[in-house]
């Protein structure tokens, strides 16, 4: 031993599971706050790749541009780069499909979402790229290196070399027009060609106030300006930088919580610790430690424990990060549907967690530390007697613990008898409920905001008729009297392939408006919209507003996955096609100028039961239908995107028949003609057999188009099973802490007292009685600490809440999950925290307690 | 008699507990001075005042009234933590509880309050002296290795590791055996005279008082007599 200094080390070598457990929870403390900041930090920078992955990485963009915008453009001291592209004509292809190519300068190629799946971007003329799906719609069906007669922007053909081939667009393969790409000069870019469209984007150069700057730029084309918000709300670029102030808040306040129950873990251990050594304290002051040493040793052995903990929990922090993100990978997975998800080690999180943790490591040390260099050295070596002066209060106020007999009684005087013991213990379990409620929220929540849950997801195939072009505005009115895309075999046949589970049709409605009744209107929605959202005008002599409707017909399979979002009446499809009753989703997120959010509003206020006025004509020549509200549901089972201003008018084939019954076929071209398939398979189906099946299909009918969506499926539901992954673990690890904690307080309390154990069994108290009394304690610091926590809990979580509404619009719900889970489970870890104790308790010896050494 | 230079000197020393209806008056007034070299026992019984007394001359308390000197320093003007380094550097203290740090071995504990002054021990006076307490053995042995009498050496050569000026022992030999008990005793009277130290020395045991140069016996907070040699000053 070199130096006093070194006590420190010794004890807590003596003390190896204590030192052990004050490690573990630094660890977990440590390797969560650098978990949640890398987690944080790599999400937004690959939100940022995955953002301009989707919308591209250009700042600002002029849909229609002229050259001489270009040129400005190019030329301008704040701008980096200026890209083009030109787009016009389209290539004709068998089966009704389309293929638009667009001609892009190089900085477009940057700019512009455009995404390689295998070669190279064109960077010479008769070089092209084109999408994977379209490629095979061409004659002969080129490969990469292949050539192809395409038509260009202005109309004319060329033949290209395909050099690279792009990732098949999900909106490109419904509406079957692929798109493809080739490469221009800037001089070519510059030229004016009739009828072409020319687009422009740009990206300014670093360290531009981009914010500052956009007004300026978009005096150059006001009515074509448009910016890459996402992007730019990312880069804390938008005017509103409510986004990242937000997301800041939201961090912290987990991050804090984190840190606090840190806190309150190493200081419960080094109370603890410090309380059962007050004799050797006060034995050191006797020969000649000054105060100062003794709070020296004490922070000593903190930083000990720290200098084994932090390193480790970043290294568990990271490692597991690295692990479970390794795992999933190997496993197939993508990471959070980003490509290439980087586990970015920013320098800034893992000196930052290292410094918290030290910080809260020393702060938890502090008390302790002056506790022992305040311990008086007469009372170490009266030699009897209880070192640790303990304030008693008498309590006056009534428990019902008292309900409970003596042991009822007397540990409800325990609990209370010592204010500030009272306060930190009490206060560690109320810690550890709130991080769990307030966790458990956030990540509930975030949950929400990140899946779309729909049952969209399990749809992998569609089959879809090429005569419902009319959408497109294609080939409108041209179809024959309307007549099923797919008779009762076909969908029996596909129904029976394996891994197959369901079937659903897809029809095409005519636009319809609902003449709805003033009175019916939701007034917060009006407030929130405006009088004028809708048109007004009167019914029958009543006021009434025109409201869109967005009309579906589902089949009897469809409506069956809507009865779970149903809130009233019903979804039953005969009893619906019986009531002449339509369902209704009357729930819709607008965005809200005024606070500049998308909110969740109910449009009206329409009850089961309520007549439907529907206008399948003009307002000029109204074909007026009535409908009834037969049930009302949360949300549209498929295709959710929410609405703004429009009412879901979902109805069965019988009620849509006769709706559209006297229509002309000039308003509902398909009537109620099944027009095509979404095809769900089961869970972990192999895809590739079934769209084999499906191929042959559609190869026998020229009008049947397939369209893929197995990989996009694939990676949406692994999406969410990932983000569970996370939560759950975060959950985990915070539930561990929370338990540590609250194991370690309750231990505390009783260990320091084995003295007074002693004495209460020599008085004649009986080893059952002392197990109650102790229990009792336990259970009722649960309670105390549970209907505390879960005030704090509930209050956090309403405050993250309200920042998650600066991000997105959604109603605060009760985290009542958080709330029992957490109340139980403190209650739970306190009843069985006492029984380590207790047992030891039983096994010593009386005699050996009272002369132990408080 | 050579006359020495008094060593400690206490001074109308009052020490009190509680107050009003609880105050209890542990110490009254005491004087009394000890030069160097002297081996004084200090007699009484429970409740006499005589714990409080050594407490008190050791700076581990503080007084009500009255002051102490210890070589000429007045350990009561001094500041805490000063009168804690004066504590380690002069006095040397012994219980009856032994009192070793437990997870510091035999050496570790000796050489304690040398470690808490930032000094290396001098290593061949730490051997001499574990040597001396017949515990050159046990070097590298815990306390709770050792039986009752080697950890009460254990605490005596930390008392004189640092060759205090006096050496204060409540009660050192209330745990032992009367071999060990004598044992003790003999170390003490040792460092008397080869250390030239003052020891001070609270016993219930007649045997020790009559081994000391100089008895002070206590009542109720007094002082009451005061004899060298058996002779009642």
């Amino acid at each position: 031993m070199n130096g006093y200094g070194a006590l420190a080390g010794k004890y807590l070598k003596q003390q190896k599971r204590r030192t052990l457990l004050t490690v573990v929870g630094i660890l977990l403390s440590v390797a969560l706050i650098s978990a949640l900041g890398t987690m944080g930090q790599s999400m937004k920078d690959n939100m940022v790749d995955q953002t301009i992955y989707d919308y591209g990485a250009y700042h600002i963009g002029y849909g229609e541009a002229t050259p001489e915008l270009l040129e400005t453009l190019r030329h301008h001291a704040l701008i980096k780069e200026a890209g083009a592209i030109r787009k016009g004509a389209l290539t004709e292809l068998a089966k009704g499909y389309k293929l638009e190519l667009a001609e892009a300068t190089t900085a477009g190629f940057e700019l512009a979402p455009i995404h390689l799946l295998k070669g190279r971007f064109p960077s010479a003329a008769g070089e092209a790229v084109v999408e994977e799906w379209a490629l095979a719609q061409l004659p002969g069906a080129p490969g990469l290196g292949g050539k192809t007669e395409l038509v260009k922007p202005d109309g004319t053909k060329q033949a290209y070399t395909i050099v690279g081939i792009l990732n098949n667009q999900r909106l490109n393969m419904t509406y079957g027009t692929g798109a493809a790409y080739a490469w221009m000069d800037d001089a070519a870019a510059m030229a004016d060609v009739p009828g072409t469209r020319l687009s422009a984007a740009a990206i300014f150069k670093r360290g531009v106030d981009i914010s500052a700057h956009l007004a300026e730029f978009e005096k150059l084309s006001p009515k074509s300006f448009g910016t890459n918000t996402q992007l730019l709300a990312l880069k804390g670029e938008t005017a509103d930088s409510r986004l990242n102030l937000s997301l800041i808040v939201i961090f912290s306040v987990l991050i804090g919580l984190v840190v606090l129950s840190t806190i309150a873990v190493i200081y419960n251990a080094f109370n603890i610790a410090v309380l059962e050594r007050m004799r050797h304290f006060g034995l050191l002051r006797t020969i000649g430690a000054t105060p100062s040493q003794l709070r020296g040793i004490v922070f000593r052995e903190a930083g000990l424990l720290a200098l084994y903990g932090i390193p480790a929990g970043l290294l568990v922090g990271y490692g597991g990060l690295w692990l479970v993100l390794k795992a999933m990978s190997a496993a197939g997975f993508s990471i959070l549907t980003f490509d290439g998800f980087r586990l970015t080690l920013h320098a800034w999180i893992i000196v930052g967690s290292a410094i918290v943790g030290l910080l809260a490591v020393l702060l938890a040390a502090w008390l302790p530390a002056r506790k022992a260099s305040r311990v008086s050295p007469v009372d170490a070596v009266r030699g009897t007697g209880n070192i640790v002066r303990e304030s008693y209060r008498r309590v006056r106020l009534p428990s019902v613990l008292r309900l409970l007999g003596i042991e009822g009684d007397m540990a409800s005087k325990n609990i209370r008898r010592n204010r500030s013991k009272f306060r930190i213990t009490a206060f560690s379990i109320v810690v550890s409920i709130t991080l769990f409620i307030v966790f458990h929220y956030f990540a509930q929540e975030a949950f929400k905001v990140a899946v779309n849950d729909s049952r969209d997801d399990q749809v992998a195939f569609q089959m879809l008729s090429s005569f419902t072009q009319t959408a497109n505005g294609n080939q409108a009115g041209t179809s024959p009297a309307a007549v099923d895309a797919f008779d009762a075999q076909t969908i029996a046949d596909i129904k029976a392939l394996p891994g197959v589970e369901h079937v659903y049709g897809r029809y095409n409605m005519p636009d319809a408006q609902i003449y709805l009744p003033s009175a019916k209107l939701n007034g917060e929605y009006l407030s929130k919209m405006g009088d004028d959202v809708f048109a007004k005008s009167t019914l029958d002599g009543k006021e009434i507003r025109i409201v869109p409707a967005y009309t579906t017909l589902y089949d009897d399979e469809r409506m069956k996955q809507a009865e779970p979002y149903l809130i009233a009446g019903t979804a039953d499809p005969a009893k619906l096609s019986a009531t002449n009753g339509v369902l209704i989703v009357q729930q819709v997120k607008p965005l809200v100028i005024a606070e500049n959010k998308k909110i969740n509003l109910d449009l009206s206020d329409l009850k089961v039961g309520d007549a439907l006025t529907l206008n399948f004509g003009t307002q000029e020549k109204p074909l007026m239908r009535e409908v009834r509200v037969g049930g009302i549901l949360s949300q549209a089972p498929f295709n959710p995107t929410v609405l703004d201003t429009q009412l879901y008018v979902i109805g069965t084939k019988a009620t849509y028949a006769a709706l559209l019954k006297d229509v002309p076929i000039e308003t509902a071209p398909n009537d109620t003609a099944l027009r095509g398939l979404d095809i769900a398979l089961a869970d972990g189906a192999d895809g590739a057999p079934v769209k084999q099946a499906l191929q042959r299909m559609a190869d026998q009918d020229p009008s049947i188009r397939l369209v893929d969506f197995v990989e996009e499926q694939r990676q949406t539901r692994q999406f969410n099973l990932q983000m569970k992954i996370f939560i759950y673990g975060f959950l985990g690890v915070i539930g561990l802490i929370g338990s540590l904690n609250i194991v370690n307080t309750v231990q505390t309390n009783l260990m320091l007292r084995r003295r007074e154990f002693g004495l209460l069994q020599a008085v004649g108290m009986t080893l059952s009685q002392l197990r109650r009394m102790a229990t009792l304690e336990g259970v009722w610091f649960g309670v105390i600490g549970a209907f505390w926590g879960l005030l704090l809990g509930v209050g956090i979580s309403f405050l993250l809440y309200r920042q998650m509404n600066n991000v997105e619009g959604i109603p605060f719900t009760f985290p009542v999950t958080g709330a029992v889970i957490s109340c139980v489970f403190a209650l739970g870890v306190g009843l069985l925290s006492v029984q380590g104790p207790l047992r030891k308790i039983a096994k010593a010896s009386v005699v050996e307690e009272l002369r132990e050494e408080a | 008699m050579i006359h020495l230079m008094n060593v400690i000197e206490a001074a109308g020393l009052s020490k009190s507990y509680g107050k009003d209806s609880t105050l209890v008056e542990a110490l009254k007034n005491v004087t009394f001075s000890i030069p160097q070299g002297e081996f004084v026992a200090i007699v009484g019984a429970s409740g006499s005042g005589k714990s409080t007394l050594l407490h008190l001359l050791g700076g581990l308390d503080r007084p009500t009234g009255g002051a102490v000197r210890i070589d000429g320093e007045d350990l009561y003007a001094l500041k805490e933590s000063q009168r804690a380094v004066f504590r380690r550097r002069k006095i040397g203290f012994i219980f009856q509880s032994y009192n070793l740090i437990p997870v510091l071995n035999v050496e570790e504990n000796i050489t304690l309050p040398l470690l808490l002054d930032h000094r290396q021990p001098d290593k061949a006076y730490v051997r001499e002296l574990i040597d001396t307490l017949g515990l050159g053995e046990r070097r590298k042995h815990l306390p709770s290795e050792l039986s009752g009498g080697q950890q009460q050496r254990v605490a005596i050569g930390r008392a004189l590791a640092y060759r205090p000026a006096i050496v204060l022992a409540d009660e050192p030999t209330g745990n032992l055996d009367s071999a060990n008990g004598r044992e003790v005793l003999e170390l003490l009277k040792l460092a008397v005279r080869q250390f030239h130290q003052t020891v001070v020395i609270i016993s219930h045991d007649m045997n020790v008082a009559a081994e000391a140069d100089r008895v002070l016996r206590m009542q109720d907070g007094r002082l009451v007599s005061d004899s060298r040699g058996g002779v009642v000053q």
